[in-house]
């Protein structure tokens, strides 16, 4: 059993809380993303799972057993780095089969074999088996590494920033390879990025981390849709979500603490575009500027001197200086108290 | 005035061509992009247009006077790398003006020029900070003003935004192509983000190994590319290149595959000399383009993975021996290794060669293909 729990985990690097009485907890197969930015904790988080940093107080539990004690060869985990470490000098087949050759009892040949040929086959790298390592792609290689330390079985799989070296469309490849491969083996990973594409399309469940505190932990789409607080809203999504001061916009908007003010929020893609004079227009706002994507436009409105950003279709392109009518859906609106940045409830819940 | 114009520019580093035979026009106040993967010559390209590489062979035009034998400083072409190179000790407004006061220009023209420059870039608050002082936004928009006050011909910036964060970026983006349109001066930009090539550019020249593959407008790079790298580069995820089987010539195009055909509508002529008769060519379809259909009638494929990005939900499905990506709205509820049809958007097939050039793109009109399924 592989289940994970961190209990008010805490790494203080000197008077640096690096990582800030962290709590998660994830079943066994799942698959769990570290989300945040440079400097947000998840690597100190993910090493102490691996037992390479010893935390300052709180605990890591695999099933009921209490792991900060015992050492990174004793908890069966498996990594996977940024910079892969591959030996060039051996075969793709040597270097997959190196963790079995290695282990005592020594597997028959048969079996290592057989083995090779199964995760080759699983990572994509059935076809090139005898080829030297040297002489593989980038892209081959970090495959490589993961089957390496795939073969090992480990009961977690941590992986830290695995593909961030590697061009954009082996990204989206290996992402879908990735979440292929987790859901045939049912194996529970720990998956560090700052890419929050990565952790959205591949992870169960999200763990979103900021100067050592966890934000938000829950699936992608609550993250992305039901936000915690500012930070979570603003890092989750590909283009930015939009914040209003809540009292200038024409909604219901519930009142913060101390019945102070609030931020309205809402995503790019969920602003409806209409005639300026519509009465289905929440606002009306001018175009500044339309950036073409291929499959979308990126429509930058101003308003109030309030920068926003809508998505449209290249078919039906505005043009710069042009008046547009918004149309902000009341289930889509979020809202965010001032004082402390914290989700409040909007009246769509009620 | 400024147009740039590269005729037939070569540049060796011992064995390695940077830049193989290169010949680029750039109109006068156009937003330039030249976008590639590292190692694809942009940077030699960029620094042998300002003068600090010579090429080996071709010419350089600024307007119709040949520069290449012109010394750097007197091209007035003003570049802006990667590395933000200001004076730690010194203020923003020394920085600005430092560039000036090497030129032995008048005090009062210094100030006319780095306040204006400030002006323009929004930074006149920041005139009296040290650098240190100052966000990697208002660092990059120093930097610019940099070459802002010398008020050069052309501005040449090399991938400016990369060392940005993410949601910076974004926001650069969008102030860059305002600036560039209120100048007015010609801009040469050179990235590997897609994405930023994409949204500023007026035309993009796609650019690998030193050799320029395609150069149009972001529509034409992205609907109508040149050839499988092209369609590579732009587009995120990447377009789907399924293996076909090309059959049937009489002069129109027919490519199959074990559960689908395209077939073109229009006498393909000449282009289709380039396939051979039975031989293996490849369909290219965006993610976009393919469609999940509900009432089954549709090309026969099974779930491979999912991917929510919340604002839409990529799907992996696998069609014969391949994986192909579908973009479909987050609503979407499938499991893995259900099994769905999908339909192709007719209206954005592309065919390619065995060899990777586009034999023929749809770019959006009708009756150039058809799709059939069993």
């Amino acid at each position: 059993m592989a289940s994970i729990r961190l209990d008010q985990l805490t790494k203080d690097f000197g008077g640096l809380l690096a990582v800030d009485h962290v709590d998660v907890e994830i079943e066994d197969g799942t698959f769990l993303a570290l989300l945040g930015p440079s400097g947000c904790g998840k690597t100190t988080t993910m090493n102490m799972i691996a037992g390479l940093e010893t935390p300052t107080s709180g605990e890591i539990y695999f099933g009921d057993r209490p792991m900060s004690r015992v050492p990174p060869g004793k908890r069966s985990v498996g990594f996977v780095f940024q910079n892969y470490a591959i030996f060039t000098h051996m075969t793709v087949a040597q270097n997959l089969s190196f963790g079995l050759r290695v282990r005592k009892p020594r597997p028959s040949k048969t079996e290592i074999d057989s083995e090779v040929k199964r995760v080759a086959e699983v990572v994509g790298l059935g076809s090139m088996l005898q080829r030297k390592a040297s002489r593989l792609s980038v892209n081959d290689m970090q495959k490589v590494a993961l089957g390496r330390s795939m073969i090992v079985k480990p009961s977690i799989f941590l992986l830290d920033e695995p593909f961030s070296n590697l061009d954009a469309a082996f990204r989206a490849y290996m992402r879908a390879e990735l979440k292929h491969i987790q859901h045939e083996i049912g194996q529970t990973m720990v998956y560090v990025t700052h890419d929050q594409v990565e952790a959205m399309g591949m992870a169960d469940q999200i763990a979103v981390m900021n100067l050592g505190e966890l934000q938000q932990f829950a699936p992608p789409l609550e993250i992305y849709n039901r936000p915690s607080n500012k930070f979570v809203a603003g890092f989750v999504g590909s283009t930015r979500i939009n914040f209003l001061p809540a009292e200038k916009v024409a909604v219901p908007a519930p009142k913060g603490t101390d019945g102070g003010s609030v931020t309205l929020a809402i995503r790019p893609e969920y602003i409806g575009l209409v005639d300026p004079g519509s009465a289905e227009a929440t606002i009306t706002a001018k175009v500044d500027l339309v950036e073409p994507l291929g499959a979308t436009d990126v429509i930058h409105l101003s308003w109030n001197r309030y920068d926003i950003r809508a998505i449209g279709r290249p078919g039906a392109r505005p043009r710069i200086g042009d008046n547009i009518g918004l149309v902000f859906p009341f289930r889509h609106l979020l809202f965010f108290d001032d004082q402390t940045h914290e989700a409040v409830n909007g009246p769509y819940q009620a | 005035m400024a147009r740039i114009r590269l005729e037939g520019v070569t540049k060796r580093f011992g064995d390695v061509v940077a830049l193989n035979d290169l010949s680029l026009d750039i109109a006068d106040g156009e937003f330039f992009t030249v976008l590639g993967p590292p190692g694809a010559g942009k940077t030699t390209l960029l620094r042998t247009i300002v003068g600090l590489e010579k090429p080996d062979a071709g010419e350089i035009y600024l307007d119709d006077r040949p520069i290449t034998r012109v010394y750097p400083g007197d091209r007035n072409i003003a570049l802006v790398f990667q590395n933000l190179a200001l004076y730690p000790d010194k203020k923003v407004y020394d920085n600005l003006a430092f560039p000036l006061k090497q030129a032995k220009m008048p005090r009062d023209e210094i100030r006319r020029r780095v306040e204006n420059a400030a002006g323009v870039l929004h930074i006149e608050r920041l005139l009296n900070r040290k650098p240190a002082k100052l966000s990697g936004g208002e660092r990059q928009r120093v930097a610019l003003g940099r070459a802002l006050v010398r008020d050069p011909r052309a501005y040449l910036l090399d991938e400016p935004l990369s060392a940005l964060d993410a949601l910076l970026r974004l926001e650069m983006r969008a102030e860059l192509k305002h600036l560039q349109r209120d100048l007015g001066r010609t801009l040469v930009y050179v990235t590997h983000d897609q994405v930023e090539a994409m949204s500023m550019s007026d035309r993009i020249a796609v650019l690998r190994e030193g050799v320029v593959q395609q150069v149009d407008v972001p529509e034409n790079i992205y609907h109508a590319p040149a050839n499988r790298f092209v369609a590579t580069v732009v587009g995120s995820p990447p377009m789907n290149f399924i293996a076909v089987k090309v059959t049937g010539a009489n002069g129109r195009l027919r490519a199959e595959h074990e559960s689908f055909e395209v077939e073109s509508l229009r006498d393909t002529g000449e282009s289709l000399q380039q396939l051979a008769e039975g031989g293996v060519s490849y369909v290219g379809i965006r993610p976009e383009d393919v469609t999940i259909v509900e009432d089954g009638k549709g090309i026969p494929t099974t779930v491979y993975a999912t991917e929510p990005l919340g604002g839409e939900t990529i799907i992996d499905l696998e069609l014969g021996h391949q994986v192909i990506k579908s973009i479909a709205p987050p609503t979407i509820a499938l499991q893995t290794d259900a099994k769905v049809a999908i339909r192709f958007d007719a209206q954005r097939i592309h065919v390619f060669d065995a060899a990777g050039r586009s034999v023929m793109s749809a770019a959006g009109a009708d009756g150039v293909f058809k799709v059939s399924f069993a």
